[in-house]
């Protein structure tokens, strides 16, 4: 009898389950299955709205769009703020975050107060916009896009909290040794710290792919605006797909043009999506024990 | 000389924490300077310090002005919102989550509801235009087919506290989820198998012995919320209403005004922004000092410092 109760219960409870998750799941869905199927729908048909199946499949959006110069600069820009700005910004990190959780060192807590009191009192957008445009002169530079994103904090904590779990016997043993520091580090701290360096990686890569604000603050050379700028203004504007320096001869509407963009900026973090997905799981969790 | 020995002895490690130490200076320490022309005339030709000093005239601008007080409230209004929903949906997906055992549905769901997290803000708003937009975007076009009365979305602000609290929780649930369902993982099967001898449904044991332990985690990520009330979403915000002054009465917040005053043709638009910028960081210090102390009550652990 109890059996059989506990039984329903579970079963109750596992039927909620999925159904809450799977609507939720698909309210996630949907919309990039729309966005993904209106890029390939021709102008016709999606003046009339967006589908779930494809009326009257073509490429014309995509022809168009690479037709034009401005996909190849602003591919280019994302592309490489993102490959350069992510390998300097994961340096630059682990090598802090490890120091400030190292045992050794006898100021680890004052370094990890001198960043933590960068959130207490941030510095603010006026201060902000002074230094990059006015003292540093980075107006139109693609440096404006690279140096603002190149640390920070949360992903310092994340990365501190991750190294103090480590054990430090690992270290003592290779100082006994007498390995220099940096290869200690890079030798052997590097490979047992993956997870937590993927996980950094992504966000450090997700944090420049998906930057808009800068270029919107700092850019106005259409030749240096990285892809999600390029959407912005042919979202905001959408009238203007001169923009683009594209054949007009080629019809398509507005919508279209915007949706085969956003294919091209999501399409990379789908297809990177699922070889990630264990490690900043994991990664996270870590960094969930403590702050 | 302790300090000396110090750096001598770990010269290799204090080296490798110097570029973040730089740039930090650079990036974080340097601007908060721009925190006097709350208390200057700002003229760019005559630098930071060479801008003469006009004491509490920008402050008193902006506090006799008529926007304060809005965008201050709508900036703790709308935060409360996406605290509150946001902490319900995430613990909702997670406390869900855990209750599918099937591993394949569980990983493609998992993945699922936290991809909107990866989306760029510049694409979020392009959906809400096609869902919102004019009289033919989606919504307008279902609320047609079944009889009722369209909405002009972007002309009516009453309804984009909530719209903006369901983008943010379509965003962002799904991530905040990861964290309690990584806690609850950690829970030890015993609970829950002398809860079931005791002839404890499911559901009792996800309200009386789940939640419970979830208690912690949820009142500690609550408050390190509650200590950033002052900071609105800017990306979230300004992404999505941008410069439709229609909706300014109830999405207008600090950020997003800060933003404004500094780029408008204003001659004194500098000072003006530090002004606000100022008031800003002046009240996120408080904010973020009680509720880290009152975490530290609650939970020693957890506290930031």
């Amino acid at each position: 009898m109890r059996m059989t109760q506990r039984d329903t219960s579970q079963l109750a409870v596992s039927a909620a389950a999925y159904l809450c998750i799977g609507t939720f799941a698909l309210i996630c869905l949907i919309p990039f299955w729309l966005m993904y199927i209106g890029s390939f729908t021709a102008e016709s048909q999606i003046v009339k709205g967006f589908r779930m199946f494809p009326t009257e499949f073509t490429f014309d959006s995509y022809r168009f769009l690479f037709q034009g110069s401005q996909v190849y600069y602003s591919s280019f820009v994302s592309i490489s703020i993102t490959v350069a700005g992510t390998i300097a910004a994961v340096l630059m990190t682990s090598m802090f975050s490890y120091v400030a959780a190292h045992t050794k060192v006898k100021y680890r807590y004052f370094l990890s107060f001198y960043i933590y009191f960068t959130m207490l009192f941030p510095p603010g957008l006026v201060g902000y916009y002074l230094l990059i445009s006015n003292w540093l002169n980075l107006r139109d530079s693609v440096l404006a896009l690279l140096l603002p994103l190149l640390f920070s904090a949360f992903n310092a904590f994340l990365m501190t909290s991750y190294f103090r779990t480590l054990p430090f016997e690992l270290n003592e043993a290779a100082t006994v040794d007498g390995a220099h520091e940096l290869y200690i580090f890079f030798r052997i701290i590097w490979p047992i710290s993956m997870p937590v360096i993927a996980t950094i990686a992504l966000f450090y890569a997700l944090s420049y792919w998906n930057d808009w604000f800068n270029a919107l603050m700092f850019i106005d050379d259409p030749q240096n605006h990285p892809l999600q700028m390029m959407l912005r203004r042919i979202v905001s504007n959408s009238e203007n797909l001169d923009y683009l320096n594209a054949n007009i001869n080629i019809p398509v509407s507005a919508t279209g043009v915007q949706l085969s963009t956003v294919v091209i900026t999501i399409g990379p973090i789908i297809f990177l999506y699922p070889f990630l997905q264990r490690y900043f799981i994991k990664g996270m969790t870590i960094g969930a024990i403590k702050g | 000389m302790g300090i000396l020995q110090e750096l001598r002895k770990n010269k290799w490690l204090y080296a490798m924490s110097l570029p973040v130490i730089v740039y930090v200076f650079i990036f974080s320490y340097l601007p908060m300077s721009a925190h006097i022309l709350a208390f200057k005339q700002f003229i760019p030709a005559k630098g930071l310090w060479g801008s003469e000093w006009v004491g509490l005239d920008n402050l008193t601008f902006f506090f006799t002005g008529p926007d304060w007080l809005g965008v201050t409230l709508n900036t703790i209004y709308l935060n409360l919102l996406f605290i509150v929903s946001g902490t319900v949906c995430s613990l909702g997906i997670a406390l869900l989550l855990n209750e599918i055992h099937h591993s394949l549905i569980k990983k493609v769901t998992q993945s699922l509801v936290i991809l909107p997290h990866f989306i760029s803000i510049i694409v979020v708003n392009l959906m809400v235009m096609n869902f919102f937009n004019g009289q033919d975007g989606m919504i307008n076009s279902l609320l047609k087919e079944f009889g009722f009365q369209t909405i002009s979305w972007f002309q009516t602000p009453e309804v984009w506290p909530w719209l903006l609290t369901i983008i943010f929780v379509w965003k962002g649930a799904g991530w905040g989820s990861i964290i309690y369902l990584a806690t609850l993982t950690g829970f030890s099967e015993e609970y829950y198998e002398s809860a079931k001898i005791d002839g404890a449904k499911r559901w009792q044991q996800i309200w009386y012995i789940t939640l419970p332990l979830l208690r912690p985690t949820i009142i500690v990520l609550t408050l390190l919320s509650l200590g950033r009330i002052f900071y609105g979403d800017f990306g979230l915000i300004y992404g999505i209403i941008g410069d439709n002054s229609l909706l300014f009465n109830s999405t207008d917040v600090i950020d997003t005004y800060t933003y404004r005053s500094l780029r408008s043709t204003n001659m004194n638009s500098y000072s003006n922004a530090a002004a606000v910028a100022l008031f800003q960081s002046v009240m996120g210090l408080i904010t973020i000092l009680f509720f880290n102390w009152f975490v530290r009550r609650v939970d020693n652990d957890s506290k930031l410092f």
